[in-house]
């Protein structure tokens, strides 16, 4: 931006060397290990004769079920992605045109809260609410609205509710930032030339916000399907997903190597949401540019 | 966030000057609160419900509560496992809040002033770990310990948290880093200041609410982190929410409820605390 500024990196770029080094030791050789193991036949240090192998991806798409936990993932992510978004728009619309602050400051509490709470204290919120004699069916229940209580708890159902209620704020968030951009008098002026205002919203705010309905159900998504705690109680050990699998590989079959090459494959998945993210919340701020 | 609603605030006081158009479908505009009210008991009734039954005094699940007793908060604070592990992760938490505060900040410092090339690509990296699948995280960390045989120290557990939560300091030092005008600095220096005086006296005050909010991320990421623990702690020496996930999977009294209330209040009165001491000061110096 300005023009004394030089090219070259000066001494203050040394600071980026303490990070570098933590990501190198922690982060970059770890997951090239974890490919590395991925196509061993064992552990190199404790096993003699190691040979390069492909049986564990193979042994992934020969066998139906391991296709069928990978396409449970995606499916759950999918439809608890499509429930946040439907649930975080209104609220991300509210916290970006309330004109009180003290207002705004309530929401962003009421956000904020829940991700305050740790996953493992929400997840036993929702099984409270969500079992047997959990709090809806005995409530239900004593309405005499039902006689037995609904399944709600050990289902994809009760996983997706508890996910979404885990990762809506971070939908939220990101549609409240991106909204905030939107000039208001746009759809101000859309409803001055006689638009009701769900027109307007239709067709002036919806579209202007769509690079945020991109990021954030990309990051959803992506936090969605690398969940553990939530789909592991809520689907009471019942329902399969890629990471609970990955899991189980580890501490109760000690298969590294499979569990490195499920561990790949999700890695995969995300690295592929990782850049479409970038991608989207490039969009957000060639938009902001074009302001 | 911080950043979010402060720059957000002239913009909000200017609508709120502008001519308002009167609703003119009120019913539009009562389903609209109505909906969005409804999102937010969504949002805050398991919280709520996770304090009545830490409260209630029977030992399953029962609702309406037919009382209030402080049984699961007594036999919360006077188990040695629970104990063990809410002190092992406080001390985690804070070396994590350390390291990652110290990285991070100077990190951002290095990627908005040190002329790096290819910037974007280094904070994508940087920024990685919070998309990426923090099992993954874990397992990979897990299999690299293995391999070198180091066991699952401490340290491992608090290099992987740092790794996590370091992508929230790297955000919000930039973000303010991004914010502040640069004039500033080179006034200091035309002034006479040399630049380490530079550094300490202007730039490092006016990015401190940013790697404050970093710190505050940082330390409720770690306390309340548990895919990489998951793989890295060892039996014994175990975080909070690994230990209240074990008990989970075969408990459900109130105990869990007791454990969730007092970290729910040990992240409130961090951010708090954090924000009234640390905070406030800087404002007033500003």
């Amino acid at each position: 931006m300005s023009s004394t500024a030089t090219t070259r990196p000066n001494g203050l770029a040394l600071f980026i060397l303490p990070s570098a080094l933590l990501f190198t030791l922690f982060f970059f050789l770890p997951i090239g290990l974890m490919a590395l193991m991925s196509v061993l036949t064992g552990n190199p240090v404790v096993m003699p004769k190691v040979a390069f192998t492909t049986r564990h991806y193979a042994r992934m798409i020969g066998d139906p079920f391991y296709l069928e936990v990978i396409w449970t993932t995606i499916r759950i992510g999918l439809v608890t992605t499509l429930v946040a978004l439907v649930i975080g728009y209104p609220l991300a619309h509210w916290m970006a045109r309330i004109r009180s602050r003290t207002g705004h400051a309530l929401l962003l509490m009421a956000v904020l809260a829940p991700m305050l709470t740790g996953i493992v204290v929400r997840t036993f919120a929702w099984m409270t609410l969500l079992s047997d004699k959990g709090v809806v069916n005995q409530t239900l229940i004593s309405l005499g609205l039902i006689s037995q209580p609904l399944k709600l708890m050990y289902t994809e159902t009760g996983i997706v509710v508890g996910l979404v209620h885990i990762y809506v704020p971070f939908m939220v968030l990101t549609l409240t930032g991106v909204i905030g951009r939107i000039d208001e008098r746009l759809e101000q002026a859309a409803e001055n030339l006689g638009a009701s205002p769900l027109r307007a919203f239709i067709e002036v705010t919806l579209p202007l916000s769509l690079p945020g309905i991109l990021a954030g159900s990309l990051l959803v998504f992506a936090l969605a399907i690398s969940a553990y705690v939530t789909p592991i109680l809520l689907g009471g050990f019942q329902i399969m997903t890629l990471p609970i699998l990955i899991y189980q590989q580890i501490s109760a079959n000690f298969n590294v190597g499979f569990a490195a090459a499920l561990g790949i494959v999700l890695l995969m998945i995300s690295l592929l949401l990782v850049i479409a993210y970038n991608r989207a919340l490039g969009l957000v701020s060639g938009q902001r540019e074009l302001q | 966030m911080q950043t979010t609603a402060s720059s957000s605030l002239p913009v909000a006081q200017q609508a709120a000057s502008m001519p308002v158009p009167g609703p003119t479908r009120p019913y539009g505009r009562y389903l609209y609160l109505a909906v969005n009210i409804a999102i937010l008991i969504f949002l805050l009734a398991p919280i709520a419900i996770v304090v009545v039954f830490a409260l209630n005094p029977t030992p399953f699940i029962q609702f309406p509560p037919v009382g209030v007793s402080l049984r699961w908060f007594e036999k919360f604070f006077a188990s040695r496992d629970f104990m063990h592990a809410l002190w092992f992760s406080l001390e985690v938490a804070v070396l994590t809040t350390v390291s990652a505060t110290m990285l991070g900040a100077s990190a951002a410092l290095a990627l908005a002033r040190g002329n790096l090339p290819g910037t974007r690509l280094i904070v994508a990296t940087m920024l990685s770990p919070l998309m990426l699948p923090a099992i993954l995280t874990g397992l990979a960390l897990f299999q690299t310990y293995v391999l070198l045989d180091v066991g699952r120290p401490t340290w491992g557990l608090v290099a992987g948290h740092t790794l996590v939560t370091l992508p929230y300091v790297v955000r919000t030092t930039l973000a303010v880093l991004h914010n502040f005008d640069t004039r500033l600095e080179e006034a200091a220096q035309n002034l006479g200041a040399s630049p380490l005086r530079t550094f300490f006296e202007v730039t490092l005050p006016l990015i401190k609410p940013g790697v404050l909010a970093g710190a505050i991320f940082a330390f409720i990421v770690s306390f309340d982190q548990f895919p990489v623990s998951l793989f890295l702690v060892s039996p014994g020496n175990e975080t909070l929410p690994v230990t209240l996930f074990n008990y989970l999977k075969f408990d459900l009294d109130g105990t869990i409820g007791a454990a969730s209330v007092v970290s729910i209040v040990l992240a409130f009165v961090v951010v708090i605390g954090l924000d009234r001491t640390v905070g406030l000061r800087s404002y007033v110096k500003l």
